[in-house]
């Protein structure tokens, strides 16, 4: 007899899948076969065979049947029971459900906004190719932060390009501010100058014209659609001539092209696009040492970033000799300069490197982990309520299990039954959480700043997130109640000795966490809220009421316009005082007392400290009674004095080692907050020198009839400097623009409090509900022995309370180190005091017997004839 | 009575469970339909058709004869029931009756 063994592998096979009462018969005749096909094919035929034969055994009527029950009739049965409990316990359903699906439409509009975040930029083809130049620039003693520059200058690009072999092309971008006509309108249009090459480098589509020769010329023009439909009226312009206006003149360009709008996920954004040649023709700049624009090259695909950027250090080295001397020479620049390549796609969320010039919409990281975290907090919180209502309720429940069990059901099948309700309890949130998220997502653009729309969920990665999201949160809000449901014995159940342990440890935990949430985010809130009010209430140490500043032209000598104005205006009564003053923020080193130091400095007029209520502490304003003002004088303010040193300021000098002037302080001022409160008030300086024009009119108004008054300024501007558009903005809102950001952080938080407080508490009364329920026999006996109905309610709002206090507890310290992280962003800010914490307690503490009170007030209310009768 | 029907497979899976009488198990049938039909089935096949012969009530079945070659395994036996020799006898009563009135110049090609 020979005694090979079969294919031990086929045999399990067999033995797995084959029905248990026909596999004796079957596997033996099968191994008889095997013994004569070893002797007649061979052992390798023989064992081959076996396979083959054993396999054909994959019939129906051979298979095992997986279970002896029918699948459907359980299913079906499942979801009977799934569906009347939904709806004869409506209001936890209820709960359950809303609570869910807020979470989920928070979670979903956060996975819009990270998918969003995260894509930007991703749409062009050569973006792993693309980086833009840096520059480092770090001073020899190291004794302050390098000063990290995305803009480069106009050469660099170039003689990268030129010596650089892995470099393929370069692309420079810089912004100007041109004026446009239209029927005598005058609108301010920004446009960006770029190379020819722009539309070969990053992937915009051009609607209409060539992009290989679009930028070619250098009197041509290309718009987007929007413009072109605002200007034209038609999108159909190739061939027109569009004049913009700089500096008083107006030039003729010819538009080469029209380009679709740049998707809202693209950092570089344009309306208007003409060719650097233009720009390089009436700016020319060798200068190596000069930051103003975007550089942008593709390298090689294969190329070593490393390297390139080692090599562009030499080329800088030899190309910029000279000029790194000179400059040493002439103004004392002994600053180490390294320029670096930054990944396209980095662009977005690096908030190291300035962008400017074309790049937009920078985002700092920190604003898609704070929001993921509300939401997860939102989520988390919401299934806390479906597995506190769902494990308190499952007494309710028990009989049926038990019934199950006897008929044999496994605790596996009762594990599946109650994920699988949980599941469609998901489901449900699901689908309603679609809803909700698409209409608050207008409201959620708004605040994020972003133009999101619901179809971008119709995207394989977001959809297979939305999919996982929905099974985990099933998992998580299901899968703890199934093991407890689960676990009931029944013969406990059945005589009706079955009890959730009494202390419940877990429940209570569950509620404790939800409700240090709600408190954390409350003191969030507040101390949001608070701080805000601060900011916008601070005395800044100048008066901005009915404070109006319009935008002068920067071109010509408008110190002209400036005296203009105010001989027009000056014998308005509506008026009070005209000042001028330079535009933007300006910054230099000077040397007072002896030492060298950073200051601030504008270019003011006579009037700009009484236009602003700004006291002179020493020493005069600048006059007109003394003309060498102009030239010599300087005032500081006290920050100045007190960094310089100086006892006795009046009569001090100033030197300014770029002009190479000496200057003499005729006065200082009360300090006053020139910046946004986040920073400390440093040291500046007024002077009257014209070397700095005039950028900005502030008209002191009287507050009588504003509406008069600006159409006053407004014609009178207008027939001053007919060509140039009028922009004026009131001061305060200016000021209170500085704190956007915080404006927006504090909706999103005071969104985020409601959204949880409003979850937990509807969690605390199915709680409630459910514990009364429980309770009602003992409360009835208790009011026939005679308790108070105070005495009930307190009853049953103690052990809630005791959670909520405990709650605040663990939320104090977290809320306060998280608020005072925040407050470290800002140089003034208020103290974080107890009462926060006091006013905080107090306010959940109301909230939490608030919504207690509901049910309890009821019960204790209610007569014990009803609870005790029906036994 | 509805009358069950019989393929021509199973009739002649029927017919050597008869003619192995006694000892008519799987690997024998197979082996006897080898022989007398000289057709080359798969056991399964044969296991499939005797558990509908088996539904249909045409056979039993008791289990015995365990032996080396198959592991210690036993063997499944199968016998003719009443309901089964009745059907057998009814196809070759029919297929007699049918045969007699054939006349003869009808079918004069048979294999030798």
């Amino acid at each position: 007899m020979n005694k090979s063994h079969p294919p031990l592998w086929a045999d399990r096979l067999l033995e797995w899948f084959c029905d248990p009462h026909l596999l004796e018969e079957v596997q033996g005749d099968l191994h008889e076969l095997y013994g004569q096909w070893v002797e007649q094919h061979g052992l390798r035929k023989a064992k081959w065979l076996y396979i083959v034969h054993s396999l054909k055994f994959l019939r129906p009527y051979s298979i095992k049947r997986l279970s002896v029950n029918n699948p459907t009739a359980m299913f079906k049965n499942y979801f009977i029971i799934a569906y009347r409990n939904l709806w004869r316990h409506k209001i936890f359903s209820f709960i359950n459900i809303a609570g869910l699906s807020i979470g989920l439409a928070c979670c979903m509009l956060i996975f819009l906004y990270a998918k969003d975040e995260i894509t930007f930029d991703r749409f062009h083809k050569k973006q792993h190719q693309i980086y833009r130049l840096t520059a480092l620039i770090t001073d020899p003693e190291g004794s302050s932060d390098p000063w990290k520059s995305g803009s480069t200058g106009m050469v660099q690009g170039e003689a990268f390009k030129n010596e650089i072999p892995e470099i393929e092309k370069f692309v420079r971008l810089k912004e100007f501010t041109f004026i446009i006509r239209k029927e005598g309108e005058v609108f301010n249009e920004s446009a960006l100058y770029a190379d020819s090459n722009f539309f070969s480098v990053f992937s915009f589509p051009l609607l209409q014209g060539n992009p290989e020769t679009a930028l070619r010329d250098i009197h041509s023009v290309v718009l987007t659609e929007e413009l072109a439909l605002k200007y034209f009226g038609t999108t159909d312009v190739l061939g027109k001539n569009l004049a913009l206006g700089v500096e008083g003149e107006f030039e003729n360009f010819v538009v080469t092209g029209v380009a679709e709008k740049a998707p809202q996920n693209s950092t570089i954004k344009f309306s208007i696009l003409l060719p650097f040649a233009h720009y390089a023709g009436k700016h020319p700049d060798e200068q190596w040492l000069n930051f103003f624009l975007n550089t942008f090259v593709v390298l090689h695909p294969e190329a070593d970033v490393k390297a390139v950027e080692s090599k562009m250090a030499k080329v800088f080295k030899k190309n910029a000799r000279e000029q790194i001397a000179e400059a040493a020479k002439n103004w004392g620049f002994n600053n180490q300069v390294t320029f670096g390549l930054q990944p396209l796609a980095d662009l977005h969320l690096n908030t190291a490197w300035y962008l400017g010039n074309g790049l937009v919409d920078g985002s700092n990281p920190i604003y898609a982990y704070v929001l993921s975290a509300i939401a997860v907090f939102i989520l988390f919180i919401a299934c806390i309520n479906f597995v506190n209502l769902t494990v308190a309720q499952s007494l309710k429940r028990s009989k049926e299990i038990g019934i199950r069990k006897v008929a044999g059901g496994m605790r596996k099948q009762l594990i599946i039954q109650f994920l699988g309700e949980s599941f469609v309890i998901c489901l449900l949130a699901f689908t309603l959480a679609i809803l909700l998220a698409q209409w608050v997502l207008p409201f959620f653009n708004q605040l994020a700043h972003k133009k999101l729309s619901l179809s971008y969920l119709l995207d394989t990665d977001v959809m297979a997130g939305s999919v996982t999201l929905l099974l985990i949160t099933t998992l998580a809000a299901g899968f703890y109640p199934a093991l407890v449901l689960s676990g009931f014995q029944p013969v406990k159940v059945l005589y009706g000795k079955q009890k959730l342990t009494s202390k419940n440890y877990f429940a209570k935990s569950l509620v404790v966490v939800q409700f240090a949430l709600a408190t954390f985010l409350i003191i969030g809130t507040i101390a949001i809220y608070s701080q805000f009010h601060f900011l916008i209430r601070k005395d800044l140490g100048f008066e901005d009421d009915n404070l109006v500043s319009i935008n002068l032209p920067w071109w010509e000598d408008n110190g002209k316009v400036l005296e203009l104005f105010k001989n027009q205006l000056a014998d308005q009564s509506s008026i009070v005082r005209i000042a001028g003053k330079s535009g933007g923020r300006y910054g230099t080193n000077v040397k007072a007392n002896g030492k060298e130091m950073g200051t601030d400095y504008i270019r003011i007029d006579e009037n700009y400290f009484p236009t602003l209520q700004i006291p002179l502490i020493e020493g005069r304003n600048f006059s007109q009674d003394f003309p060498s003002d102009t030239i010599e004088a300087v005032i500081v303010n006290e920050a100045f004095v007190k960094e310089a040193g100086w006892k006795e300021p009046i009569g001090q000098t100033v030197d300014f080692f770029t002009k190479q002037q000496k200057k003499v302080v005729i006065g200082v001022v009360k300090d006053y907050h020139f910046r946004s409160l986040k920073e400390k008030i440093g040291p500046q300086l007024f002077f009257q020198y014209p070397d700095v024009k005039y950028g900005q009119i502030w008209v002191k108004i009287r507050p009588d009839d504003i509406p008069q008054t600006l159409e006053l300024l407004e014609e009178t501007y207008r027939q001053l400097v007919p060509f140039y558009p009028y922009e004026y903005q009131f001061m305060a809102t200016i000021n209170a623009r500085q704190y956007e950001t915080e404006a927006k952080w504090k909706q999103i938080i005071q969104f985020a409090a409601i959204l949880s407080v409003f979850i937990s508490c509807m969690g605390l009364f199915g709680l409630t509900t459910l514990g009364i329920e429980q309770r009602t026999k003992e409360i009835g006996i208790r009011k026939v022995l005679g308790a108070s109905v105070s005495s009930i309610v307190t009853l049953l709002s103690k052990d809630f309370v005791k959670l909520v206090v405990i709650a605040f507890f663990i939320a104090i310290p977290l809320g306060y180190f998280a608020v005072d992280q925040w407050l470290q962003n800002f140089a003034y800010r208020i103290e974080i005091s107890g009462w926060i914490f006091i006013v905080v307690g107090l306010l959940a503490l109301l909230i939490a017997l608030f919504t207690i009170s509901f049910q309890s007030v009821k019960a204790a209310l209610s007569n014990p004839v009803n609870s005790l009768r029906n036994e | 009575m509805r009358k069950t029907y019989l393929g021509e497979f199973e009739e002649v899976v029927l017919l050597t469970v008869a003619l192995r009488f006694e000892q008519a198990y799987g690997v024998a049938i197979q082996e006897a339909i080898q022989e007398q039909t000289g057709r080359s089935i798969s056991i399964s096949a044969v296991h499939a058709t005797l558990h509908r012969l088996q539904d249909k009530g045409f056979v039993n079945s008791f289990m015995g004869g365990a032996t080396a070659e198959r592991g210690g395994r036993r063997k499944r036996f199968f016998t003719v029931t009443p309901a089964g020799s009745r059907a057998l006898h009814e196809i070759k009563e029919q297929r007699e009756q049918i045969w007699q009135q054939i006349p003869a110049k009808a079918l004069q090609w048979k294999v030798l």
